[in-house]
């Protein structure tokens, strides 16, 4: 199932400093461990944190190329374009920016020939902003000297003139990066886009727009003038990637580069990393992240979390490094809330669930959480006794003040807080799962807890 | 305070106008009723006084200053006749001849002159198309205009009321001229004397006539005398008259001295802390250097009775920024596909623009038609977007300037203004007056100079070409911009011709309230999306003869296109794709190297296929079982809409019949959200947890025919 013979090179992983001292090293291959792990630390870590650009995209070569042919034609025949890169959040698209733009850089003729402007629709939170930052990354703001920058109105007139004056032949193009470009379009009249994508379409100075979005309807949001503008192209970043191809990534991911100072540890590391990927239960464990989500970034959560347990006394992945950490992943935050829940306010979660039960999810309040707790007691309890009022109310505030109770929308205020109507926001499972794993908790609080009804 | 004091003073300056003005008005009228002529009545003589200060007898022949936009420049002529006219000859005019300023030249025709012109010299204009007409009220005072001979030395004298002629100007050369054009028949009479000449120049009715013979009323005012009450206010009469002896102590050290705030100050000064202030810095010419707010806010209002004169010193323009300049050369287009990629750009101007050539020559004669008349008008041009209004306009502008270069019409003024290009509608006064005269000021200042300026007689002026893109961005809730910017070509002397692009057909009807409507016109056009016959015509011509695309392949593209929206530039956009697409495939040996029907369905599919369906088949299992959870909760519920609780159980049910483990409650909330991040579905905010309310964004059988596939 898995070509594990072809090991990939991994040629610009390593930091310069790491070849200088692989070369030093080469006569005395051996490192003591520590340093060695040091190193696989480092290294992946860096992977993971996505830090380094990986040297080659895998399965977006189409959309690689088309990016990078888009933004060299910018760079070298002055040519206008805008294009938007679509795809679900961590499917990789600022990767796919930043290698093309690393690349690119790498070309003589486009190296001194671009400007670039990032903007970020959570940073840039309307146009006045968005305006101070493209002028200051423009450094335009040199050409006015030490006058302090106008209105919001002067500003736009003067950043259009600068393009205007420019032309396809004689300026250099600029290079407009916007991050979460959806959040662009509910800027006010969409007055910037209007003004880019107007630039990109006429014969002044040559930009080239590209937004980034995980929206797919980003195109409704543009204001009918606005889309006429936008030249539609659309990238999309859709992985169509199946199991094989993803445990290929995760052992890809796990290996460590040729280059590594030690060349027995990185066999042996390597040979660790192929045996824990053909393990069953690693495989079933990396099935289940699978269907539950193809991108890689939670991938990398996964392995960041195994890697923090390699140490220089276990200086290999375990399988069930693996299933530790990704019981970690899984995990239920809000059923985990429960745990630290007193055997009250875990009653009258259960009376909650009663309540939901019986009145199909309608809102209640306190006295009715109340009562159903009285009628049980009143009923089987034998570990339990009744509480005053204010202790249950306590109890009840506490539940609210953790979000395990919200209160019913348009119900504040006016109400007395007893008769306040609120929502369980926990699901049955999370509380049956919770009373499981309860230390100690009482057999009669379980056994009403699964009774049907009250 | 300082601003409060301002803007009383400005408040009171009006007032004091305005009770003037009726004031005198009325007296006048009085005077004139008597008469009981409806003829025009012509006179050799005008005397212009103010209650409290001596009269200014203004005689044919005479030269005068008539007021202008510059102050301290006012414009120059030489009176050839006056004469009233309508009821009670409320309108007082005069025919003049022009003299023109050196600053009113052209400036790159300055270099025609061979040498440096005298500030003091003046040209007889001699220009068919000029308004010779002008408001009585709008003169100033005399002037002496002295002709000299073309070789003698220019006199030196400080004497700024004196003005000499040596060439004659007809806006192409200059020409020596002749002394007896120019020369006045008297010299002006001093402003005490009693009026020399009572009778009328041509005697036009007898009444008339008769009453010139009958001294009437106290004041033995006759017609041809008649007190002619000036639009300007008390004080500023009084200031142009105070003027000239002003002057001459006043401007040896400070030229260009501000009238009018001069005159503010000295006659308001009483009332007003300040206004040694503004004197002060007036003399040292330090008026724009100033740190404090206030001050500079003082400035910006009282700037708006001051006008700005070219010779007063000014606000450093701003540095023009630019991009900097690439360090390499561009590359030139290498192979066809490359040169027709090039041509196809959207920005790349072509040399005609097909398929509007209809609409072109409605939009060229109008506008023609406004500036050979000398006249103002509105047009509304509307159409969707992408069917070549705005470069239908500029080409139309284009030609009018080329026939304006070759004399065919006389010369005109074109500024352009877009809606999307400013940040409030209030900017666009701040754009109009920036690019009609290089002057800053803040919204309000500049609508009260534009106001003036399409208002008042201006003389000699060129007709002026207003292109206003995008008006519906200009609607505010008074809707004065629009109201004004229609208001102004209905002005007698504005010469303003506004025409107006917009997308929709019956804007002027929706938005419009009645008053700016009616005063928009029906002068209507509207553009029809491109057929695919214009489409494809339209891609030839700019292809021009170039070989890169199958003939089919056009067809279907433009096709395409005029199904879907009528767009050229989408046209556009998808022939270059296409090209590129074609370049890609260029290694296929089966390729011909032009760009046929696949490339160009690719293109196509590129751009207007959704990407839902993809989107749905990419996403993982668990996403995937998560919008099959919403299907069938919807099914259950008859509603289309539910909460993540309920969606979630049929999602924990769905797992079990496909055999996988089922997903805990914060993983299916993941799960959940990345779906919504997409759009895939709409949903609340995430704080609320399992009761969030979930709705698809995609049609059920989307999802279905997504999912059936594989």
């Amino acid at each position: 199932m898995l070509k594990l013979t072809c090991f990939p090179t991994f040629s610009h992983f390593a930091v310069d400093s790491h070849i200088i001292m692989s070369k030093r090293k080469a006569r005395d291959a051996h490192l003591p461990v520590g340093e060695c792990i040091k190193q696989v630390q480092q290294i992946l870590r860096e992977r993971f944190c996505e830090r380094r650009l990986p040297d080659r995209l895998e399965g977006v070569e189409a959309q690689y190329k088309h990016l990078l042919e888009l933004l060299r034609r910018t760079a070298i025949h002055g040519e206008s374009n805008s294009v938007l890169i679509v795809g679900p959040r961590g499917a990789g698209k600022t990767t796919l920016l930043q290698c093309v733009l690393r690349d690119l850089q790498k070309e003589e003729k486009v190296q001194k020939n671009l400007l670039q402007v990032h903007l970020n629709g959570l940073l840039q939170t309307d146009d006045r902003i968005a305006l101070k930052e493209i002028t200051r990354q423009l450094h335009l703001e040199n050409v006015v000297g030490d006058k302090v920058f106008g209105s919001f109105a002067e500003n736009l007139a003067f950043l259009l003139e600068a393009l205007k004056k420019g032309n396809r032949s004689s300026s250099c193009p600029v290079l407009f990066v916007l991050d979460e470009f959806d959040l662009f379009a509910h800027h006010k009249n969409q007055t910037l886009l209007y003004n880019l994508f107007d630039v990109s379409q006429s014969a002044q100075a040559p930009i080239a727009v590209v937004g980034v979005t995980c929206r797919l309807d980003v195109l409704e949001l543009l204001e009918k003038r606005v889309k006429s503008r936008f030249s539609h192209r659309q990238i999309h970043l859709l992985s169509s990637l199946n199991f094989t191809q993803y445990l290929e990534r995760v052992w890809t991911q796990l290996s460590l580069p040729d280059s590594f100072p030690d060349k027995k540890f990185a066999q042996e590391w390597n040979a660790g990393v192929k045996t824990l990927c053909e393990d069953k239960s690693v495989e079933e464990v990396l099935q289940r992240h699978f269907n539950s989500s193809k991108d890689f970034r939670s991938l990398h959560m996964l392995l960041m979390l195994c890697l923090s347990r390699v140490s220089v006394a276990k200086p290999t992945i375990k399988p069930a490094d693996l299933l530790e950490a990704s019981r970690m992943c899984f995990a239920d935050t809000t059923a985990n809330m429960l745990h630290g829940l007193s055997i009250l306010e875990l009653c009258l979660v259960i009376a909650m669930k009663h309540l939901n039960d019986v009145y199909e999810g309608e809102p209640f309040n306190l006295q009715m959480v109340h009562n159903e707790f009285k009628k049980f007691l009143h009923r089987k309890s034998n570990s339990m006794y009744n509480f005053e009022q204010p202790v249950v109310m306590k109890a009840f505030e506490h539940l609210q003040q953790l979000e395990l109770i919200r209160p019913v929308d348009g119900s504040s205020a006016k109400v007395q807080r007893e008769y306040q109507l609120m929502r369980l926001t926990l699901d049955h499972s999370q509380i049956m799962e919770a009373l499981q794993k309860y230390p100690q908790c009482p057999t009669d609080i379980k056994q009403w807890a699964m009774s049907a009804f009250g | 305070m300082e601003v409060l004091y301002h803007f009383f003073h400005r408040n009171l300056e009006e007032l004091l106008k305005c009770i003037f003005r009726s004031l005198l008005v009325m007296f006048w009228c009085f005077e004139m009723t008597r008469f009981e002529i409806l003829m025009p009545v012509c006179f050799s003589s005008f005397a212009i006084s103010v209650e409290g200060l001596s009269k200014i007898i203004i005689n044919t022949g005479q030269d005068i200053f008539i007021e202008g936009c510059d102050e301290d420049n006012p414009y120059v002529a030489k009176v050839t006749r006056l004469y009233g006219d309508g009821e009670s000859y409320s309108h007082k005019l005069g025919f003049v001849q022009w003299f023109i300023r050196v600053s009113e030249l052209p400036v790159n025709k300055l270099k025609l002159l061979g040498r440096e012109p005298h500030p003091q010299e003046i040209f007889y204009y001699e220009c068919r198309n000029c308004d010779n007409e002008v408001n009585v009220e709008s003169i100033l005072r005399p002037v002496k205009v002295k002709h000299l001979d073309s070789n003698d030395p220019f006199p030196d004298s400080a004497d700024k009321d004196t003005l000499y002629v040596k060439l004659s100007w007809d806006s192409k050369v200059f020409r020596v001229v002749n002394s007896t054009v120019v020369e006045s028949p008297a010299e002006p009479a001093p402003a005490s004397s009693p009026p020399s000449c009572l009778k009328p120049s041509l005697p036009m009715s007898p009444s008339c006539s008769q009453s010139a013979a009958t001294p009437r009323g106290p004041s033995r005012r006759t017609p041809a005398n008649v007190e002619a009450e000036s639009l300007h206010s008390a004080t500023k009469l009084s200031a142009s008259k105070c003027l000239s002896a002003k002057r001459r102590n006043a401007t040896a050290r400070t030229p260009g001295v501000r009238k009018r705030l001069e005159l503010s100050s000295e006659c308001l000064h009483k009332d007003f802390k300040m206004q040694p202030l503004c004197r002060t810095r007036e003399q040292q010419g330090y008026i724009y250097i100033s740190n404090t707010k206030s001050y500079h806010h003082f400035l910006t209002v009282s700037l708006i009775f001051l006008q700005i004169s070219p010779g007063t010193p000014q606000t450093p323009r701003h540095a023009t920024p630019s991009i900097p300049i690439r360090s390499l050369q561009t590359q030139q287009p290498a192979n066809i596909l490359e040169e027709a990629r090039a041509r196809l750009h959207v920005s790349s101007v072509p040399e005609s623009l097909p398929c509007r050539e209809q609409e072109f020559q409605d939009i060229y004669s109008f506008v023609e038609s406004k500036i050979v008349d000398n006249t103002g008008g509105c047009m509304y041009i509307s159409g969707v977007p992408g069917t070549g209004k705005t470069a239908t306009v500029h080409e139309v502008i284009r030609c009018l300037q080329h026939a304006a270069d070759m004399d065919e019409i006389p010369s005109f003024h074109f500024i352009e203004i877009n809606g999307m290009k400013m940040t409030d509608p209030h900017q666009a006064y701040v754009q109009i007056l920036q690019k009609l005269t290089g002057q800053k000021a803040t919204p309000d200042h500049a609508a009260v100079l534009l106001e003036k300026r399409f208002s008042n007689l201006a003389p000699r002026k060129e007709t002026i070409v207003l292109l206003v893109d995008e008006l519906d961005l200009l609607w505010t809730r008074k809707q004065n911009v629009m109201y004004n910017l229609f208001e102004w070509p209905a002005r007698r002397h504005a010469r303003l011709v506004v025409l107006t692009i917009a997308n929709t057909m019956d804007l002027p009807e929706r938005i419009m309230i009645n008053r700016v409507a009616s005063r928009l016109g029906l002068t209507r056009m509207s553009f029809q999306p491109y057929s695919f016959k214009q489409l494809q015509e339209i891609i030839m011509s700019r292809l021009n003869k170039l070989k890169a695309f199958e003939e089919d392949a056009l067809q279907l593209v433009s096709r395409k296109v005029a199904a879907l929206s009528g767009d050229a530039r989408r046209c556009l956009d998808i022939c270059r794709r296409a090209t590129e697409i074609c370049e890609h495939s260029a290694a296929d040996p089966s390729s011909t190297g032009l760009v046929g029907m696949s490339h160009v369905m690719e293109a196509l599919n590129e751009m207007f296929s959704s990407a839902y369906i993809t989107a749905i088949r990419c996403a993982s299992t668990q996403e995937q079982l998560f919008l099959r959870a919403v299907i069938t909760e919807f099914r259950r519920l008859g509603l289309e809409e539910a909460t993540f609780q309920q969606v979630f159980v049929q999602h924990q049910a769905l797992c079990r019949i496909e055999g996988l483990k089922p997903i805990g409650v914060s993983e299916g909330l993941a799960v959940c959200q990345r779906l919504g991040a997409c759009r895939l579905l709409l949903l609340e905010p995430s704080h609320l947890g399992v009761l969030q309310r979930i709705r698809l964004n995609v049609s059920q059988d989307d999802i279905f025919y997504a999912l059936k596939a594989d």
